[in-house]
């Protein structure tokens, strides 16, 4: 990009120079003086550093705004230990880049293994506010305690404030290791190879 | 009325632009551009040392990670990296060919003496600069001319000792050593240079340009005849 920016900035300068030399060469009584060819040449360089400069600085502090999120599968459970027709909340080690430095924090998902669909795992926040939801086994439902939130088995809202259905994370299964990407639905996800 | 006129009839910008910009400058030579040259370099500076330091950490756990960091991930980041580097050897080289201009031209003379002093401060704020900008990417480089430099400053006689412990902020260099240079580096430094610079500034335009010394004729021809 900076490339070119650098070669529009150098074809305009030498555009510039070109129609400037061909007029004085044209008319002999034009009114390009040395002093306006210089003023010319001197803005246009001045035009030509602020781009450069200007672009460099934009693209540098915006760039967060279109940077890709990059997450990779990360392994909770086995699918062995975990019981069918009944959510378990699985605790795993997520290692996360985190600009220059690197952080491993202790996460969580809810982890749902179907008979005909694998395995489901849910984003274990609630998509009303970010709560932490709890599965309440005799009701059979997922219950949010800030704002009585509750979902199905399946995570589509019975009743209360969410507006949708709770996030869904990628799962791979890969010799009875159960993987996931846990990044929410509204990010970019950039997988890592 | 146009806007131009509305803004000059409350702020009176076009007399500032005229004192400025369009003020009357005796013939000189390319050499007179140097001090404009650290101007621009200094604003340079102070554009790319700002965004640097939005990805910048002053910790020897961070520091290098962050600078990595800067100039391997962040768009731009090793042009604007490139640039700050870069221009800080400029700005020390145009510095001194300023200087050596005002000398030669004796435009340090009367009524010029101030502006003179106000640029040896300069001159040494921007030294200031570059020693403690120098450690700030904290590679091996940096580290060890640190701390070469901060050992200079333990030889002076009687107050080595207690000079160097406040410039590294203990007796080894340190953590402490690169969150004070930091520090210098971007807020005592940046601060004291602008108002020398504005004074400067100021000193420059309220007495002019000084014209270059000149030859005179007159005297020459009376001792050929």
């Amino acid at each position: 990009m900076l490339y070119a920016l650098g070669q529009v900035g150098t074809f305009t300068t030498g555009a510039i120079i070109m129609v400037s030399l061909d007029r004085s060469g044209s008319m002999p009584s034009s009114d390009l003086t040395r002093r306006t060819l210089l003023a010319r040449i001197t803005t246009a360089l001045g035009v030509l550093i602020g781009v450069a400069l200007g672009g460099s600085v934009g693209r540098y502090f915006l760039s967060p705004a279109w940077k890709l999120r990059r997450e990779g599968w990360v392994e909770t459970a086995r699918l062995s230990e975990l019981q069918e027709s009944s959510p378990v909340k699985v605790n795993y080690v997520q290692r996360k880049q985190d600009g220059w430095t690197t952080t491993e924090g202790l996460r969580s998902v809810w982890l749902l293994r179907e008979k005909d669909s694998g395995v489901i795992a849910f984003d274990p926040r609630c998509t009303h506010l970010g709560c932490p939801y709890r599965w309440d086994d005799a009701r059979g439902e997922f219950l949010c305690p800030c704002h009585s939130a509750v979902f199905d088995r399946a995570g589509k809202v019975v009743s209360g404030p969410p507006p949708r259905p709770l996030d869904r994370f990628p799962v791979r299964i890969e010799r009875d290791v159960i993987m996931i990407i846990p990044a929410s639905a509204g990010g970019n996800i950039n997988e890592l190879k | 009325m146009n806007l131009n006129d509305w803004l000059d009839e409350r702020t009176g910008w076009k007399t500032l632009k005229k004192t400025l910009l369009d003020r009357n400058i005796p013939k000189i030579n390319w050499w007179y551009t140097l001090g404009s040259i650290t101007a621009f370099l200094f604003i340079m500076q102070g554009v790319t040392g700002i965004f640097l330091a939005m990805n910048y950490s002053a910790s020897p756990d961070h520091a290098y990670d962050s600078v990595n960091y800067i100039t391997h991930e962040v768009p731009a980041g090793a042009f604007l990296r490139g640039l700050h580097a870069w221009g800080a050897s400029a700005m020390v080289a145009s510095v001194l060919l300023h200087m050596l201009r005002v000398f030669f031209m004796g435009s340090y003379k009367y009524p010029r003496e101030v502006i003179w002093w106000t640029g040896v401060v300069l001159l040494l704020i921007t030294f200031g600069f570059s020693f403690t900008g120098y450690l700030l990417p904290w590679d091996q480089k940096a580290y060890w001319a640190t701390v070469v430099g901060t050992n200079i400053s333990t030889q002076a006689p009687l107050i080595g000792e207690f000079i160097g412990k406040i410039i590294k902020g203990g007796s080894d260099m340190g953590t402490v050593t690169l969150a004070r240079f930091f520090a210098i580096h971007v807020l005592v430094l940046p601060a004291i240079a602008l108002a020398f610079l504005l004074f400067h500034f100021f000193l420059v335009v309220w007495h002019g340009i000084s014209a270059p010394p000149e030859r005179k004729k007159e005297a020459n021809d009376e001792w050929r005849r």
